[in-house]
């Protein structure tokens, strides 16, 4: 009698693992970008034929920008209510990384293809060693050409090599067409920090110190003013920022002959101005100085595991499934249009062929050649706990008063910031 | 004689020609929403209410059709939590306010004027100093993103004992001696006897905090962390951001959220402004 | 009215008890651990002491801009919004008409409104294209079609109290209506025996009668004046920094929100609020001396 009982305790314990391990596990996920969400989603796709064991139910979850990144810096101060995998965008993610960190170290997945990936975007998410959070992209700063507008004004895009180039070409436009050559942010900073990163100067120096008010940031943000206000070929972006509805309305509809964005912006493009299909051309960014860099890595979403999963192993898995893998990275290119962080990845035949974005973009199938050109001028940019709180000074304060209201010179405003962080 | 009658007559074709002007203005904005939410919701926020917008032709019930369906009716799930929420809010603080505010106004006991300036102070003195030590409370008692969390600490409403407390001072005491005479405890007085005395008040009370509950932004906006668990204001809230595509939710789902409080309204009008006023304007 | 009551000695303590509770956990914990918490300086898992650092921290451009722009909209509101409700109260009092029931109405309605819809209807109204709607209007008076949220401090401001003054306009004019029903007909019959003209009858009889009803609204105005938040949150939800540019809609709340849930500094934000309620106490103070309500007073 025991026996049997023994016997049956053994059949239904294993019964019920066998059942259990077949009924896919939930993995909760945090994002503040829908697009990224469809990512996501194709991930799980493909996990889940490749993986028939560890099959998962993904439920993914996206809030305003900074409304998830207060909840998740909410739930991991409180030690609940976070979920098992968030997207953190590189200006927030020093917050995540004080007291104690609350995100999973991911080296032991990383490690067996460290030397593949682009080193720097690798370190902005670690701290001592470890790694905290795996990137999306290298996001490499580009211009991207309303080619309609240039032809009409007669402007050659690729004789456009330096700022000085760009200048002239958007007096022609100005003169021309009567269209503004570009628009500048005042509420965010990719119109700003591509900029400096081009000169090798940075929010922070190499040693984390404060390095925002330097005569290369202070010139630089002239340069900016003056584009509005001297060489009157920009305009502030309507709606503040290139990720407004208003600016979205305004370029969708032909106003603006041009704009310097990350290549991550490839699928707003795509997604919110269809009216401009074919009409665009992605070319490097103009250089300051004759063999100056054409670019910088900006921007980022370091995605972590957070510590009060209940599925830490599974989630560190699949993440690096979606976003570190080989097949990942190709999956990053096809379905985002993101320059993906493992160089190895960049030679494959896959990122040529033709998918939304190579049909949308003039140049689509060659920006990967383009982007192997200018890969070495990538300046590195330096994160520190203070980072948050400078970027918000950035998109809240600098660039209104320097561009929009002139209510400080730039000097100023620069200045005034760096004291207040310095204090 | 008739000159009076005249020169009133004036002004008082002056006050109606100026009242006039002035509800329009102040409807206007509603029904701009109103015919904002027959037309795209990208178009909304890309230009704005336009006099194109207001014209009521090329209208489409679509973008209003497609609030059961968004995001895998997400919608509905706002619209759902909302309902849960007034009704365990306004249950809870009426029962609650009422014995509150019975007990200050009938009773003669240490502390209790005391007891009644505090009621004030919770009243006047706004909540919005306390959510930083609210939310540490929070987490404390591991009522992060749950419906307890967001009524536990407003189950006393200070503004209902306040307007109880007013309304049964003006219960003659004959009711209650008459139920002491019954046998009745005090609690069954209380039930009995004098509740359903004050029906008025409840009825006041019960339109009011429902209308609190229902357009409550600022303490579930902390309390609330997953989608799943959304009010209707914290939800239409998380639409508008710049990384989103939902726009057409965002502006039909304001109208739709803001309809069932114009139709209680129309109907229990009488009550709103009762429980504003006789609450106790006299200081 | 009331009458002590000798046998159920317990049962007041039972009925307030609810309010006891709630008041201790919810109010009383709160404040004193808010108190605390200004002093210290808190990260997951580890709590400084750091005394007054957090206060010294606050005196930075931020905080004035918080102060100052709480303080303005507080103002502007009380100067807006109990004036004129009190002059249309008035106007809605007189007898014999029945609009006046369904102007009533309608000027209540907007205050039913959440403030999350609000918002996005004055977003859509005052959006910064040419073609929107208030921008259309003010067109031919002369004024350049503005980007109102983006516009710099006094586009904010106008936007702020003027979505107040939409919201709360009906709700005073209940407020005072009530308040002018206590007044009793025959002063007005006296004043008019003696010949007296509708502005002294407004000024003399009137307004001073209405005295604590102005002194109820002006109150809670301060109070809710200094505590707008959610208002400007909505305003500006969606901009990429979080926030206001340039901080033109950061109020004291707001302030603390932005650093004690954003940015997690919860010290920092307990230091805020504990300036706002000193702010608040202050202000609250000084205009009841100034109605004189702590003088002994006749009427």
């Amino acid at each position: 009698m025991r026996r049997f009982l023994v016997l049956l305790l053994i059949v239904t314990v294993a019964g019920f693992s066998a059942f259990a391990q077949n009924q896919p596990t939930k993995l909760t996920l945090w994002t503040f970008q829908e697009l990224h969400l469809a990512f996501y989603s194709a991930a799980v796709k493909a996990w889940n034929t490749q993986n028939p064991g560890k099959q998962i139910d993904l439920d993914g979850q996206v809030f305003p920008y900074a409304d998830m990144h207060n909840k998740l810096l909410v739930a991991v101060q409180s030690g609940v209510g976070a979920p098992d995998i968030a997207d953190i965008e590189i200006s927030k993610f020093p917050n995540f990384l004080q007291g104690n960190i609350g995100l999973v170290p991911l080296n032991d997945v990383i490690d067996p293809f460290r030397d593949k990936f682009v080193q720097a975007r690798l370190a902005i998410y670690a701290k001592d060693g470890k790694n905290y959070g795996l990137p999306f992209h290298v996001g490499a700063s580009v211009m991207y050409y309303n080619m309609d507008i240039m032809k009409a004004a007669g402007v050659n895009i690729d004789k456009i090599e330096s700022w000085d180039d760009y200048v002239k070409a958007g007096q022609q436009v100005v003169a021309k067409t009567g269209k503004p050559m570009v628009t500048v942010e005042t509420t965010d900073q990719w119109s700003y920090w591509p900029l400096i990163a081009e000169q090798k100067s940075d929010f922070f120096d190499p040693k984390g110190k404060v390095w925002l008010d330097n005569p290369t940031n202070v010139k630089t943000l002239q340069f900016l003013q003056d584009l509005v206000y001297k060489y009157k070929i920009a305009v502030t972006a309507p709606g503040g920022f290139h990720h407004s509805e208003q600016y979205y309305g305004a370029m969708n509809s032909g106003s603006f002959g041009s704009i310097w964005m990350p290549m991550w912006y490839m699928g707003r493009f795509t997604d919110y101005m269809p009216d401009l299909a074919g009409k665009i051309a992605i070319r490097p960014m103009p250089r300051w100085t004759k063999g100056g860099f054409r670019s910088a890595g900006m921007g980022g979403t370091g995605t972590a595991v957070l510590t009060q999963s209940q599925h830490i192993d599974l989630a560190k898995k699949f993440l690096f499934f979606a976003k570190g893998s080989k097949q990942g990275n190709i999956m990053i290119w096809q379905v985002l249009g993101f320059d993906p962080p493992r160089w190895d990845v960049w030679a494959d035949p896959a990122m040529s062929a033709p998918n939304k974005f190579t049909e949308y973009f003039q140049n689509g199938d060659g920006a990967f050649k383009m982007l192997l050109a200018v890969k070495d001028e990538i300046y590195p940019v330096t994160l520190t706990a203070q980072t948050p709180d400078l970027t918000d000074m950035v998109r809240n304060n600098i660039m209104v008063q320097v561009i929009q209201d002139r209510s400080k010179t730039p000097e100023q405003a620069l200045k005034e910031a760096a004291d207040q962080l310095r204090k | 004689m008739r000159s009076l009658r005249t020169a009133e007559s004036r002004v008082n074709a002056l006050f109606f020609l100026i009242f006039l002007v002035l509800c329009l203005a102040f409807l206007f904005p509603i029904y701009s929403l109103l015919l904002a939410s027959f037309r795209p919701g990208r178009d909304l926020m890309r230009f704005g209410i336009t006099v194109k917008t207001l014209i009521p032709d090329n209208l489409s019930l679509k973008y209003l059709a497609s609030l059961l369906t968004a995001r895998a009716g997400a919608y509905t799930v706002w619209y759902r939590n909302s309902l849960i929420l007034v009704v365990m809010q306004t249950g809870l603080s009426l029962f609650f306010s009422s014995l509150v505010g019975y007990g200050l106004a009938v009773y003669e006991f240490k502390g209790r004027r005391l007891l009644f300036s505090l009621v004030l102070l919770v009243l006047v003195v706004p909540i919005q100093i306390l959510i930083l030590p609210l939310y540490s409370l929070l987490i404390f008692f591991k009522s992060m993103n749950t419906f307890w969390g967001i009524v536990a600490p407003f189950v006393v409403s200070p503004f209902a004992v306040f307007f109880f407390r007013q309304y049964a001072i003006g219960i003659p005491t004959d009711f209650i001696d008459a139920g002491r005479i019954d046998g009745l405890r005090e609690g069954g007085i209380f039930f009995r006897v004098i509740a359903p005395l004050m029906k008025p008040a409840f009825g006041a009370m019960a339109i009011l905090t429902a209308l609190q509950s229902w357009n409550n932004f600022l303490w579930p906006l902390i309390v609330l962390r997953t989608g799943d668990m959304f009010t209707l204001p914290i939800g239409l809230a998380s639409l508008l951001s710049p990384y989103g595509n939902n726009y057409d939710m965002l502006i039909s789902g304001s109208l739709m959220a803001t309809l069932p409080i114009l139709i209680v309204f129309f109907i229990f009008q009488r009550y709103f402004i009762a429980g504003l006023t006789t609450g106790g304007i006299k200081g | 009215m009331r009458r002590s009551i000798g046998s159920a000695r317990f049962s007041p303590y039972l009925f307030v008890l609810p309010f006891i509770v709630t008041f201790l956990v919810f109010y009383l914990y709160p404040l004193v651990s808010t108190v605390i918490m200004s002093f210290q300086e808190i990260v997951p898992g580890q709590t400084h002491w750091i005394g007054t650092l957090n206060y010294e921290r606050l005196l930075n451009p931020f905080m004035y801009t918080a102060i100052w722009n709480s303080f303005r909209y507080t103002v502007f509101t009380i100067l807006i919004l109990i004036p004129i409700p009190v002059l249309l109260a008035v106007m809605l009092n007189r007898p014999g008409n029945p609009a006046n029931v369904v102007f009533r109405g309608a000027m209540f309605l907007p205050t039913l409104v959440s403030v999350v819809v609000a918002g996005t209807i004055i977003r859509l109204l005052f959006a910064g294209s040419p073609a929107a709607i208030v921008n259309t209007i003010l067109h031919p008076l002369g004024i350049k079609p503005t980007d109102w949220l983006l516009g710099g401090s006094a586009s904010a401001m106008t936007l702020l109290v003027g979505m107040a003054m939409w919201r709360w306009t009906g709700v005073n004019i209940v407020y005072f209506m009530s308040g002018l029903q206590s007044i009793p007909r025959d002063l007005y019959e006296a004043a008019d025996i003696d010949g007296a003209s509708a502005w002294y009858k407004l000024f003399r009889v009137t307004v001073p009668l209405l005295k604590p009803t102005i002194i109820f609204v002006t109150t809670i105005s301060v109070f809710g004046g200094f505590a707008m938040f959610e208002e400007s949150y909505i305003l500006w939800a969606g901009q990429s920094g979080g926030g206001s540019p340039n901080n033109v809609g950061l109020t004291m709340v707001g302030y603390i929100y932005l650093k004690g849930f954003q940015g997690g500094a919860l010290g920092l934000g307990s230091a805020i609020g504990m300036i706002l309620l000193a702010i608040v106490l202050g202000v609250s103070f000084l205009v009841l001396n100034l109605f004189g309500f702590f003088k002994r007073d006749e009427a």
